[in-house]
């Protein structure tokens, strides 16, 4: 009786971590669309707006950009899903010169960590302590509003940084990296890579926004002058 | 090197990659290759790609051949960290640290890889060995060898228990590094009593740890790229242009396909004596596509085909014209008077045809369907007449109390609304006029402003008066209120658009306005400063273009409120009025 109790909360958490993962992915697929709009990597025309998280989000409808967002979007989920993921990058390249000019970069933390699943890793690349649970006491549940205004605040953020981030050219192109760990599975299309930082890059850091078993920090670099 | 040439470096960098970096390569197989790699890279990003490396690899086997007189040159190579200690010459410090710190790894670094793997064991010793006659030959920095010490105590643990500190994860990291160190040898086919090759193990654990704490790099991670390359931008974006847009641009985008609504009247009219009365409906449009108008005791008839004006009627100096309506067919025209007579005329012959009797008060509204005339009176009463047979009279509608001054019939004859100035809406069916169907409170005002929807049948819209100045729509099925609008005046008329999903109320106090409204969306589309005075009545040409207005002002006026595009068919008009014209036929007033 109490195994199967036991064996019930294992399903509920695994099943809120896998949703909490694909919301993550979700907002990751969102934030890359709005970096791509409000950065002027592709004109304005290719977007077309959607209601998501309250909010107008503007989302490509170019059929290349599209796929090619989707097709990072499928291995993303899977990686979130079996938490290898720890940091996802964007980077704006300069097309004229190849310099990195603008890093966007979303750092996840999984949260709770009840059972010993090696999905669930920590990064250790975080000096800040992790906001640790406690045991005893479950978080209280974050309800779908809250979230949603969180994640509001976070892509507010993202569109207002087009007031302090310098102006690019327009002529850019971007890449998405991501922190995995070493075991990860790594299929063909995705290779290692260096991780872009920009030199002398100024740093603003943006809202975070937590769902119940993930945190996400996001921070923009961009070079200076 | 490999190394060299594929990290980017700085200058001064690169001087020392030649000398430390450079000198070690030989020595050491895979795992201080990867190190190497890392403490130059290190300056221009601390993490290095394991691509590259894995690409060193390869080319190790390269040096199978000539492994000695790469040894040779490594030696004196060798020397050079030491003196450049000595002297004082400006070396980084940290690469410093890194270079010297493997010398002191004795006993604490060799035994990760034995508790990791223990089938090492021959080359665990043989690495302490080397290691060991190196020693002497550095002088090791303080620092160094504090840090390989404690990195040193974590691998202890880290052989038991594997926790999250650096140590631990670099403990497997030099297990790799070991088996890749194995599978070089293996590959170069050297004897294993060489003692260069088991140097590697516990040089990888110091570099690496070394360089985990002072990057700050986790080591179990790896940075993968989406390696194709993202679509071309179909054109250049001009980033100033985007930010002064406004935000919502995909709505400004659609302003373009948003039809323009000409604001200017086409035609304006003069009505001299047209009666400002609320209650009255003095103007209705034929599908014949003429235009009556009462004024005062006269009723005119406008053909907006010729444009020219007639008086049709005049009546006995005792009364007044107090409604107007053509039959469906356009052939006729039903003039209801102040005395409560109901008089119906042929236009073309110009004659009277008939007066029907029955109301004490005054007609002030009407509504045809095919050879049924429906009467609204001053009294609240309204009548059904057959205008075919002598006793006209087939109906009583018994609902309003107070003045009726809205009255439609539903384009199918089944539903008849009427509005009263007792603020209610009686939604009637055609089949049982006992009661209405559903009568409707939720007015606060006389409603005058009825119709009934084009292309959704059981939805009618009522508009209410001056207390009111509400638009009200209403499912004429289930008898709920599906939307409602706050037009902030007056609502004389309401007319629904047979092209657009759109809807043209009138108003009078205190816009006086033309305004056309989007359904269901509710949108005011445009709102027309109309008339000097309220606007009392309205109507549509036939072919749904044009709408009529007159006003207190005594003028009528037309607009070209619903224009249909250039090419959009016109066939559904005029398969209507063809129909309407086989109905003349049909209908004999006596």
């Amino acid at each position: 009786m109490s195994a199967d109790k036991a064996k019930d909360k294992a399903k509920t958490y695994k099943l809120s971590l896998k949703g909490s993962a694909k919301s993550v992915a979700e907002f990751f697929e969102y934030s890359i669309n709005t970096i791509l709009y409000q950065r002027g990597v592709y004109p304005a025309e290719d977007f077309t707006p959607v209601k998501k998280y309250g909010l107008t989000m503007l989302v490509s409808q170019d059929d290349q950009v599209k796929a090619y967002i989707k097709k990072i979007m499928i291995q993303l989920r899977e990686w979130m899903i079996g938490g290898k993921i720890s940091r996802l990058v964007v980077v704006i390249t300069s097309k004229d010169t190849g310099e990195n000019v603008e890093r966007w970069q979303f750092d996840v933390q999984v949260l709770s960590k009840p059972s010993k699943k090696s999905s669930s890793k920590k990064t250790s690349d975080k000096e800040n302590a992790q906001p640790s649970e406690d045991a005893v006491a479950p978080p209280a549940e974050k309800t779908e509003a809250e979230l949603q205004v969180q994640i509001q605040s976070v892509f507010r953020q993202i569109t207002a940084s087009v007031t302090f981030l310098p102006e690019l050219d327009g002529n850019c192109t971007f890449n998405v990296l991501v922190y995995a760990d070493a075991d990860s599975e790594v299929p063909m299309e995705w290779g290692d890579s260096d991780a872009r930082e920009i030199q002398n890059a100024e740093k603003v850091q943006l809202r975070s926004f937590s769902t119940n078993s993930h945190k996400v920090d996001t921070l923009v670099s961009y070079r200076m002058g | 090197m490999a190394t060299a040439v594929s990290t980017p470096l700085k200058s001064h960098m690169g001087m020392f990659s030649s000398r430390t970096a450079g000198g070690r390569l030989p020595l050491t197989p895979s795992p201080r290759t990867r190190t190497n790699a890392l403490v130059l890279s290190n300056h221009s990003s601390p993490f290095t790609p394991e691509r590259k490396d894995s690409d060193d690899i390869k080319s190790k086997s390269t040096y199978g051949g000539n492994l000695s007189s790469h040894f040779a040159k490594s030696k004196s190579h060798r020397d050079s960290p030491k003196s450049n200690i000595a002297k004082g010459v400006q070396t980084p410090r940290r690469a410093l640290e890194l270079g010297v710190s493997d010398f002191t790894l004795t006993g604490t670094g060799c035994k990760t890889p034995a508790s990791s793997r223990s089938r090492k064991g021959a080359l665990r010793q043989k690495s302490t060995k080397t290691t060991l006659s190196y020693g002497d030959r550095f002088i090791p920095n303080r620092k160094a060898s504090s840090a390989i010490a404690t990195s040193g105590s974590g691998k202890l643990e880290a052989g038991e228990k594997r926790p999250k500190t650096s140590g631990g994860e670099s403990s497997v990291i030099l297990a790799s590094g070991v088996d890749d160190a194995l599978a070089a040898l293996g590959s170069l086919s050297i004897n294993d009593d060489e003692p260069t090759y088991s140097r590697p193990s516990p040089n990888t654990v110091a570099y690496q740890d070394s360089l985990a704490s002072a990057c700050g790099v986790s080591l179990n991670q790896r940075i993968l790229a989406f390696k194709p390359a993202a679509p071309e931008s179909s054109k250049p974006v001009d980033l100033r242009s985007q930010y002064n847009r406004p935000l919502k641009n995909a709505n400004a985008a659609s302003a373009q396909f948003r039809r323009r609504i000409a604001t200017a009247p086409e035609r304006v009219l003069d009505a001299p004596g047209l009666v400002d009365d609320y209650y009255l409906n003095l103007l209705d449009w034929s599908s014949g596509n003429q235009v009556a108008i009462g004024l005062e005791r006269n009723v005119y008839v406008w053909s907006a085909e010729s444009g020219t004006v007639s008086s049709l009627l005049e009546t006995s100096s005792d009364t007044y014209v107090s409604s107007v309506k053509w039959s469906d067919d356009g052939a006729y025209v039903s003039v209801g008077l102040g005395t409560g007579e109901v008089q119906i005329w042929d236009v073309e012959e110009g004659t009277k045809l008939r007066s029907m009797y029955g109301h004490d008060t005054r007609v002030g509204v009407m509504g045809w369907d095919k050879h049924t005339l429906s009467t609204g009176a001053r009294s609240g009463l309204v009548f059904n007449h057959d205008v075919r047979i002598s006793q006209h009279k087939i109906a009583e509608l018994v609902s309003h109390t107070s003045e009726v001054c809205g009255l439609e019939w539903r384009a199918d004859g089944a539903q008849l609304a009427t509005g009263g100035n007792d603020n209610l809406v009686s939604i009637w069916d055609a089949r049982s006029l006992a009661v209405p169907k559903f009568t409707k409170t939720n007015h606060k005002a006389a409603v005058k402003a009825l119709s009934w929807c084009p292309w959704a049948p059981n939805v009618l819209a009522t508009g209410g008066g001056s207390y009111d100045k509400h638009i009200h729509f209403w499912n004429t099925t289930t008898g709920a209120r599906v939307n409602s609008i706050d037009t902030g005046s007056q609502v004389t008329s309401l007319r629904w658009s047979p092209h657009y999903r759109e809807i043209v109320s009138t108003s009078g106090f205190p816009d006086n306005s033309i305004s056309i409204w989007s359904y269901p969306t509710l949108v005011r589309n445009v709102e027309i400063p109309a008339h000097e005075t309220r606007v009392l009545h309205s109507c549509l040409s036939p072919d749904g273009q044009m709408l009529a207005t007159a006003a207190a002002d005594e003028s009528l006026k037309f607009w070209k409120v619903f224009e249909k595009k250039a090419g959009a068919s016109s066939s559904a008009a005029v398969s209507g009025a063809s129909g309407k014209a086989d109905m003349v036929k049909q209908m004999t007033i006596r």
